[in-house]
């Protein structure tokens, strides 16, 4: 009896932790109403589309950087990584498909000998990432020194694939923190990868080795980082090194405003697709307003640290 | 998850000679020990007396430096080191629970117990498993499977975590880490109600508390460890608990004449100039709790673990509140010297001038010489093991803690804070520690000192007593006893305790 | 030299691969040894007053990085020319790089403290404001740099420039402030283990805050000299980023805080720029030039380690699994004496 009460009324303590992710939904739906006010047919299915097609790359990332920051590590490369996979992309993956794809296997496996050997040597996640990030440009410059090439054509015509009724951008979107979902949420792997966020000590009490769970998700996140570089280079049709670089803040931007936390032991893929949307709209809506581009990153960081600010308020007041 | 048991009285896990050795500090010199199937053992001893160390070892966490650990007359625990699988069937409840806080209930199942619960479906598995066993073990528990670890109370806590340790597919030996720390009565009635039916399966308990009547009363053999070795076991049977501390060699600093002297002299001065004050302080944690400190007066803050003290600390250190008034500069002395202590790069001397060295400064610059001095002096009167230049971290842990108390008192403050800092230090430091606080105090210092040990408060002009978060009681010079501390502490109605 | 003398001055190895570089490059291009030397010694101080910069800000402990460095020097030089130009004085402008760094690292210590925000975080925003700025600035920038200070920066005598001396004073100073003031050895205190360093009454805030202020008034001086010595432009200061973090690491400063080097960043700053001067004699790309950087900054971290702190010999503790830190209980009783 009481268990069923428990389950109906939200404790003060889930409140708690599900108030960052309504915040963002909140903010979500004033960025939606605000641009369909400047212009209506933003709400249409082509609208709609047009505005979530440039958040999906961005959404996907944002699932990498909140895999790592569930151990409670933080990623400085993703952005040049997701970067280097629209050059590979857009480069090997279409004079050799076989050679292409080997290498994405290997950038993922990369990122799992990161891991493996920021924990054994016990090194900062957040200076080993910020020096890999730069093995990741220096690849992609290796490979594409300019901005160019072209994606595969199965790559180009997914990214221009058109669905009758529904907004393409959302399946992606969806179908990602759904599986995200079920493996940091629901599954024993997941459980491995927030417990040593959450408390390394008794994982290794029970026999588990926090090394497994930081590789675990290493891997997972440059599995997402590859996914998240080839939507981006299906959408821009070519590879670009540096297109991607934002990404970095932003993804854990979208993290914290999806309720994730800097300390490790929480997943929070649905909160991340929300706020990742809600950062992805941004930008649509400072172009709507006819802001500089010039300003567009400074309004971008303020916002930032003004979420941030609102969630040590909120905080507070749940107490 | 059933508990198929050997047969009663054959032994389970035996400790041959077992020594471990950490830095300088010897914490176990030669254990033996042997916990047979069907028994509840008692495991008591002072604060480093080497018990944590001895469980690490029995649950094969840790190898031993020389001896053996026998499982079933085998020998696991080696140079080696001990292998999960010989362990699987000995499990641990930690006293400070070893649950991951953002992890649910039923997650925190999965990781300790995955290895007997399905591949799939197991998080219903371990579901149902842990409600089975909490109802059994803890009725009217209020916890749910869904329910995350750290939004639960203390008391909830401990019940998850005895649970976790006990769901396993074969269990030969629970340890019990103070279990009943943060329980209340009633949960630790049924807990070791519990207990029994274990044992009667043929599993054997260790149980490992300072709360000795409660040892006495439940455990079928006592073992004492002192100084890293078992020097005693008796059937629990006919003992007495004075008996047992006796045989834990139970020795109290007693203080002399003088200081009593002195403490009835401070007690006399009533209206002496007020140092620091709470008026009707109220807060997480804290219920109308008004105090005062005088010029040099030494007040103790007494009573239970967590019953409001450490909040009295905070609110003296960060005086941010308008119910309390501060006069004066302040220091203060960490317990947990690990955590908020020890700067572990550093000398002794330069963690123990840090606090000084702000008021010796002129204009930012520090003043070597002046500070060479004064760390010269500290060393030399509190005998500081290893001097003045010796890395703090290859210091015992007794002399780290003098050098954390010399950092507050080398210091111009007029208020000196103690978060209970002598656990856990030798007979002789405290005793040279209990003299300066008393000299400190004649020359005009206020010291607030929270202690855990009650025995502790017989050195302070006055005393207030905590429970729940509330001044129960305050004890002024002669009045100042163990007994009546404990009296206090648990007059009311016992189920207070429980805390949150 | 016996290995233990090496290893308890971890800013020995940059100066080793600094030579070794140097060495390299006099066998490559046959010219005089000395002329390297006199160019890297007048590129190496730029380099180095970020760094050290950088360096004060990693000692404050574990998650403490200043990432806003990049765009602050980019801001710096165009506000720095932009105010020498219209005032006149070269010394006004570099006081203006410098004002406007330390007005950048207000916004991030403001998130820091009071907001609570990661540094990381609140650096990168700030820096991001920071570069809008600088690309509004950009626009239709006319003024040139002061061509006194400018001759100032090239002075040579005896080939050692003189803006090299007066950095090696600035690392003399930075040397003394963290040994004989105050502040310094608070900011060290905090680094080791900052709940310490509060209940033993240093006003951690304070020092925290102190500290990005510092990072970003030598971020700004930085950007200052560097316009007037190169030109202002939107990317002046990109590199400096990684180069900033990587020469503190590289020069032996503790990564998880509480030990700071400053020679070492001479060291590896030296390093670092011979070695752009060797991969441009070698024709190597920018490509190349990131991943032997991103590379070696790598290489030194993973080499070095983070929990192996050098010089202690009673680190038992340290040295198991970072998780051990955890276990306050354990580690408490075991050194009961």
């Amino acid at each position: 009896m009481s268990e069923l009460l428990a389950s109906a009324l939200p404790s003060r303590a889930r409140m708690r932790r599900t108030a960052p992710a309504v915040v963002s939904a909140v903010a979500l739906a004033v960025m939606i109403t605000v641009c369909a006010s400047l212009q209506s047919d933003v709400l249409s299915v082509g609208g709609l589309t047009l505005v979530l097609s440039a958040t999906v790359p961005l959404v996907i990332a944002a699932q990498a950087q909140m895999a790592l920051m569930s151990v409670g590590d933080i990623d400085l490369g993703i952005g040049n990584f997701v970067g280097l996979v629209t050059v590979v992309s857009a480069t090997t993956l279409v004079t050799s498909p076989l050679l292409g794809a080997l290498t994405l296997i290997g950038l993922v496996a990369a990122y799992a000998v990161l891991g493996a050997l920021i924990h054994l040597r016990r090194v900062p996640s957040l200076i080993a990432t910020l020096g890999a990030s730069f093995v990741w440009l220096g690849l992609g410059l290796f490979i594409l020194p300019t901005p160019g090439g072209s994606t595969p054509e199965w790559l180009a015509s997914l990214g221009s694939w058109q669905p009758a009724g529904f907004p393409a951008p959302l399946l992606p979107i969806l179908v990602v923190a759904l599986v995200v979902y079920l493996l940091t949420s629901r599954s024993a792997l997941g459980v491995r990868m927030r417990g040593l966020g959450s408390n390394p000590v008794a994982l290794q009490r029970a026999g588990l080795r926090p090394l497994t769970s930081r590789v675990i998700a290493y891997t997972v996140a440059g599995a997402l980082g590859v996914l998240s570089g080839l939507m981006l280079a299906s959408q821009t049709g070519g590879g670009d090194v540096s297109s991607a670089s934002s990404y970095t803040l932003m993804t854990v931007a979208a993290v914290i405003l999806g309720g994730g936390s800097f300390f490790g032991g929480s997943a929070v893929p649905w909160g991340v697709a929300i706020g990742g949307v809600t950062l992805g709209l941004v930008s649509v809506v400072l172009s709507l307003l006819d802001v500089q581009s010039n300003m567009q990153s400074a309004v971008q960081g303020v916002i930032v640290l003004a979420v941030l600010a609102g969630r040590v308020v909120v905080g507070k007041v749940l107490r | 998850m059933d508990n198929r048991g050997p047969r009663a009285g054959e032994p389970v896990v035996v400790a041959k000679g077992v020594t471990k050795t950490y830095g300088r500090t010897r914490a176990l010199a030669g254990v033996d020990l042997e916990v047979r199937a069907g028994e509840v053992l008692g495991l008591v001893g002072h604060n480093g007396a080497g018990k944590s160390t001895l469980m690490r070892v029995l649950a094969g966490l840790e190898a031993c430096d020389e001896g053996a650990v026998l499982v079933h007359g085998k020998e696991v625990s080696g140079a080696a080191g001990p292998r999960a699988e010989d362990f699987r069937a000995v499990r641990m409840a930690y006293q400070e629970t070893s649950l991951c806080p953002d992890l649910t209930v039923a997650e925190n199942i999965w990781v300790s117990s995955r290895h007997c619960l399905p591949r799939l479906g197991w998080r219903r598995a371990a579901s149902d498993a842990v409600r089975r066993r909490l109802d059994e073990m803890f009725p009217g528990h209020g916890v749910t499977p869904r329910d995350r670890v750290e939004d639960l109370s203390l008391a909830q806590r401990q019940m998850v975590e005895i649970t976790r340790a006990s769901l396993v597919d074969r269990l030969d030996l629970l340890i019990l880490d103070e279990p009943t720390e943060s329980l209340g009565p009633d949960a630790a009635r049924s807990l070791y109600d519990y207990v029994r039916t274990l044992t009667a399966a043929g599993t054997a308990v260790l149980l490992i508390s300072h709360r000795i009547r409660e040892v006495l009363s439940v455990a079928d053999r006592v073992a004492v460890l002192r100084d890293g070795a078992v020097t005693a076991e008796r059937f629990a049977e006919g003992l007495g608990e004075q008996d047992v501390l006796t045989l834990m060699g139970a020795h109290v600093a007693v203080p002399s004449e003088q200081d009593r002297a002195a403490a009835r002299a401070a007690g006399d001065a009533a209206d002496r100039p007020v140092v620091a004050e709470l008026r009707g302080a109220t807060g997480p944690g804290l219920r109308e709790v008004s105090l005062r400190v005088g010029a040099g007066e030494v007040v103790g803050l007494a009573g239970l673990a967590g019953q409001g003290q450490q909040e009295v600390l905070e609110r003296l250190w960060h005086p941010v509140r308008r119910d309390t008034t501060v006069v004066g500069t302040r220091a203060y002395v960490p317990g947990d010297r690990q955590r908020s202590g020890v700067l572990p790069l550093w000398s002794v001397a330069e963690n123990l001038i840090v606090t000084a060295m702000r008021g010796l400064a002129r204009q930012g610059l520090r003043r070597p010489a002046e500070e060479r001095a004064a760390v010269g002096d500290w060393v030399e009167r509190l005998a500081i093991r290893g001097g003045a230049d010796a890395g703090i971290t290859e210091l015992s842990g007794g002399n780290q803690q003098k050098v954390i108390v010399a950092r507050a008192f080398a210091s111009t403050a007029e208020l000196v804070l103690l978060d209970d800092p002598f656990r856990g230090v030798d007979v002789h430091t405290k005793t040279d520690l209990y003299a300066l606080i008393r000299q400190e105090a004649a020359q005009g210092r206020s010291v607030v000192w929270y202690s855990s040990e009650n025995a502790e408060m017989a050195h302070c002009d006055r005393v207030y007593v905590f429970r729940a978060g509330r001044v129960v009681a305050e004890l002024v010079g002669e009045e100042i006893s163990e007994e009546r501390i404990i009296a206090v502490s648990f007059a009311e109605s016992d189920g207070e305790q429980s805390n949150e | 030299m016996n290995i233990r003398t090496i290893v308890s001055r971890p800013w020995i190895w940059g100066f080793a691969a600094a030579v070794l570089v140097w060495a390299i490059i006099m066998a490559i291009s046959g010219q005089g040894g000395g002329q390297t030397v006199s160019l890297a010694l007048s590129l190496a101080p730029y380099l180095v007053v970020v760094g050290l910069g950088q360096m004060l800000v990693i000692t404050a402990g574990p998650g403490n990085i200043d990432v806003s460095v990049a765009p602050i020097i980019s801001l710096a030089g165009f506000v720095s020319v932009g105010v020498a130009g219209s005032t006149g004085s070269a010394t006004v402008g570099i006081l203006a790089g410098i004002g406007v760094g330390v007005l950048v690292a207000v916004i991030s210590t403001v998130a820091i403290l009071g907001l609570s925000v990661p540094p990381i975080i609140a650096t990168l925003a700030a820096g991001l404001v920071a570069s809008s700025v600088t690309l509004s600035l950009a626009n239709g920038f006319t003024a040139v740099p002061d061509p006194g200070l400018r001759q100032l920066l090239n002075v040579r005598p005896a080939g050692i420039p003189i803006l090299a001396v007066a950095v090696a004073a600035l690392t003399g100073l930075v040397i003394l402030l963290l040994r004989r003031t105050v502040y310094g050895r608070s900011l060290i205190a905090v680094g080791q283990n900052r709940r310490a360093a509060e209940r033993a009454g240093i006003p951690v805030a304070r020092v925290i805050a102190t500290t990005y202020l510092v990072s970003g008034a030598l971020a700004g001086l930085t950007g200052a000299l560097l316009a007037a010595y190169i030109a202002p432009s939107a990317d002046l200061g990109t590199r400096y980023l990684l180069d900033s973090v990587a020469v503190v690491v590289i020069g032996g400063t503790l990564i998880s805080g509480g030990r700071a080097v400053p020679v070492g960043v001479w060291g590896a700053g030296l390093f670092f720029i011979l070695l752009d001067g060797l991969v441009n004699l070698v024709g190597w790309s920018t490509a190349a030039q990131n991943l032997l950087k991103g590379g070696l900054v790598l290489f030194v971290l993973f080499l070095a380690g983070g929990g192996d702190r050098a010089g202690g010999t009673a680190s038992r503790f340290r040295r198991r699994p970072r998780t051990a830190a955890a276990t306050t209980t354990t580690t408490g009783d075991n050194t009961h004496g």
